[in-house]
């Protein structure tokens, strides 16, 4: 538009500039000749015409083409703009598929990924559901040798030879983290034939920290060894220590309550705990001396007025840090009475120590029974030490390793035991086991966990018992155990109506056991 | 007199304990979770072969776990705080 106007203007001043040219011309020739100069001003104007003609032409093409240029600069500067908004779409496009990229990546990175145990196990756990329970327990197969030379006064006596088995299965059931429910079945074949038994069912309140509350049938608290000692992986012998065995010093279980709890009071590994507990209290298999204390399922113990009370407590006084060992001193007390008025109490005083492969554990307990119709009272007592060594960091020197490897699963034990009290009573030994059987004495065969020796129900028995284990795993052990019976003289034989005569003297006796055991 | 002032100790005793199971604990943190895991591992070793061999954390589910010590913890007795560690590094052990 401004190269129109300024060609217009250049027009006009150029035909003012001819004009006023043709007048100095025509001033000056006036003399000339006037038509010849006319005419040729004519055409010059029409020249000019001409020219100026042109040039409007000129200018309204130039117009028309710049008025083209502003709109195709126009076009350019939208196609510019929407160039720019394009790219930044792109750019924001790019971005987010560098993003998502990424994303892809760390999820690729996630799902390649082994997954935690933690994840695993929660995940785990709730496809599970919140109640679970699970097995654990122990199963044995057992064979006794027991070449017995000879019986307490007129009772019966025999070599046996006797291959049994026993599966004990436990059942733990947690329906919340506060209870849990704890069951024990036993079942055997054994030399007088099958049988089944309940050993534990109770279920476990956990009140607070320091305080669980235990109700049902279980093992008796007192003492180490009903409790932690009697699992068959767990015992490091075949057998019971004597009074534990066939004649109990105190009763081996208890249908009641239990309050119990532990707590640090020094430094990590000083520890104590304390367990209290009340049930139906003792029973006994008759009222006559010497006679032997019945279970805990027995209806006699039930059915009577005469509850049982009884508390342990155990301090742990060595530090870990002090890597002196772990020691462990306890004492228990249980008191009842049976047949409604008559008292039974006892006491004991265990240990446990261990340090490294070295272990050693004992106990010493004693009770007193309260006869009826004013008769002297039935006193027994019991004990058993314990002492035995892992070879796991014994080398013999120029033996090859695999010999060494074998010895380090070896652990030589050995055990005395005894129980002193004033008389048995022969018909606990003659139905000691009381599997099928009736009349036949079958007290005086193996069961499982004791060899059947008539020297085990002496008054004053006395046992000595070797033994030698080969541990596969922690829970899996081949034990091997040599009894040897020395049972002192003295004491009563009691009859079922009371009637007493001395025992005399009792032959020793020998028995070996091999069992192998899976704790599972 | 004396049976009703213990009966009310009881109770009272029993609504404390009950109390504390209401009281959700906290979770932990990972620092938390690695001492006690350090904890158990030195109280593993010494806590179980007082009685029996310690056997691994490998042996048994956590799930199992949680049964086992709950019913370890009645039997021996354990401190809380150790039977916790205890559990944490068995546990690991998967």
């Amino acid at each position: 538009m401004r190269t129109g106007c300024f060609l217009i203007t250049l027009s006009m001043v150029l035909s003012i500039a001819i004009f006023a040219q043709t007048e100095r011309a025509l001033a000056q020739d006036s003399g000339t000749s006037d038509a010849a100069s006319l005419k040729e001003i004519q055409r010059e104007m029409r020249q000019m015409r001409a020219e100026h003609k042109r040039d409007r032409a000129l200018i309204e093409h130039l117009e028309s083409q710049v008025n083209e240029l502003e709109t195709r600069d126009t076009k350019t500067q939208t196609a510019t703009e929407q160039l720019h908004n394009t790219d930044q779409k792109l750019q924001a496009t790019t971005l987010q598929l560098e993003q998502t990229t990424a994303q892809v990546k760390t999820l690729q990175a996630k799902v390649d990924a082994p997954i935690p145990p933690g994840d695993f196990s929660e995940a785990f756990n709730r496809y599970l559901g919140s109640h679970s329970f699970t097995i654990t327990g122990a199963a044995a197969g057992q064979f006794v040798y027991d070449q017995q030379s000879g019986a307490i006064d007129g009772l019966h006596h025999a070599s046996q030879n006797t291959f049994m088995f026993d599966w004990e299965p436990m059942v733990l059931y947690r329906p919340t983290d506060w209870i849990l429910f704890e069951g024990v079945f036993s079942a055997a074949f054994g030399n007088t034939g099958t049988g089944t038994d309940l050993s534990t069912a109770d279920f476990q309140i956990f009140l607070n920290k320091y305080m669980t509350l235990v109700a049902g049938l279980y093992d008796q608290p007192f003492g180490d060894w009903y409790e932690a000692q009697s699992p068959m992986w767990v015992n490091r012998f075949i057998t019971a220590p004597l009074p534990f065995g066939n004649e109990a010093v105190v009763p081996p279980g208890e249908i009641g309550l239990q309050l119990r709890g532990g707590m640090q009071w020094g430094k990590l590994g000083q520890d104590f705990d304390y367990t209290v507990w009340g049930g139906n209290g003792p029973n006994f298999s008759s009222p006559v001396l010497g006679a032997a204390l019945g279970g805990p399922s027995s209806v006699a113990s039930s059915q009577t007025n005469g509850k049982s009370i009884g508390a342990r407590l155990r301090i742990y006084p060595l530090p870990i840090e002090a890597e002196m060992g772990r020691l462990e001193l306890g004492a228990s007390t249980y008191n009842g009475k049976w047949m409604n008025g008559n008292w039974f109490n006892s006491w004991g005083v265990d240990f446990n120590y261990f340090k490294d492969s070295f272990q050693a554990r004992g106990e010493w307990l004693e009770s007193y029974r309260q006869m009826p119709s004013g008769m002297a009272a039935d006193h027994r007592q019991g004990w058993y030490l314990q002492l035995g060594y892992m070879l796991n960091n014994v080398n013999v020197p120029q033996v090859p390793n695999l010999v060494n490897d074998y010895l380090h699963r070896l652990q030589p034990l050995v055990r005395y035991s005894g129980v002193n009290q004033r008389g048995v009573a022969t018909d606990d030994i003659a139905g000691a086991t009381g599997v099928g059987l009736g009349g036949t004495q079958v007290g005086l065969v193996p069961d499982f966990g004791i060899s059947g020796s008539p020297a085990l129900y002496a008054p004053h028995a006395r046992e000595v018992a070797l033994a030698l284990d080969y541990w596969i795993a922690p829970s899996i052990v081949w034990q091997n155990e040599f009894d040897i019976e020395l049972p002192e003289a003295g004491g009563l034989l009691v009859s079922p109506t009371g009637a007493e005569t001395p025992v005399g003297s009792v032959p020793n006796d020998h028995a070996f056991l091999t069992q192998f055991t899976i704790g599972f | 007199m004396r049976k009703k002032l213990a009966i009310v100790l009881l109770l009272a005793m029993t609504y404390a304990s009950f109390g504390g199971i209401a009281q959700a604990e906290a979770p932990m943190t990972p620092a938390e979770h690695r001492k006690l895991f350090r904890e158990g591992a030195e109280l593993w070793p010494i806590y179980c072969n007082q009685c029996h061999n310690a056997r691994p954390g490998s042996e048994k589910a956590p799930y199992e776990w949680d049964q086992i010590m709950m019913h370890m913890r009645t039997l021996g007795n354990f401190p809380p705080e150790d039977a916790q560690a205890i559990l944490e590094y068995l546990k690991a052990g998967r």
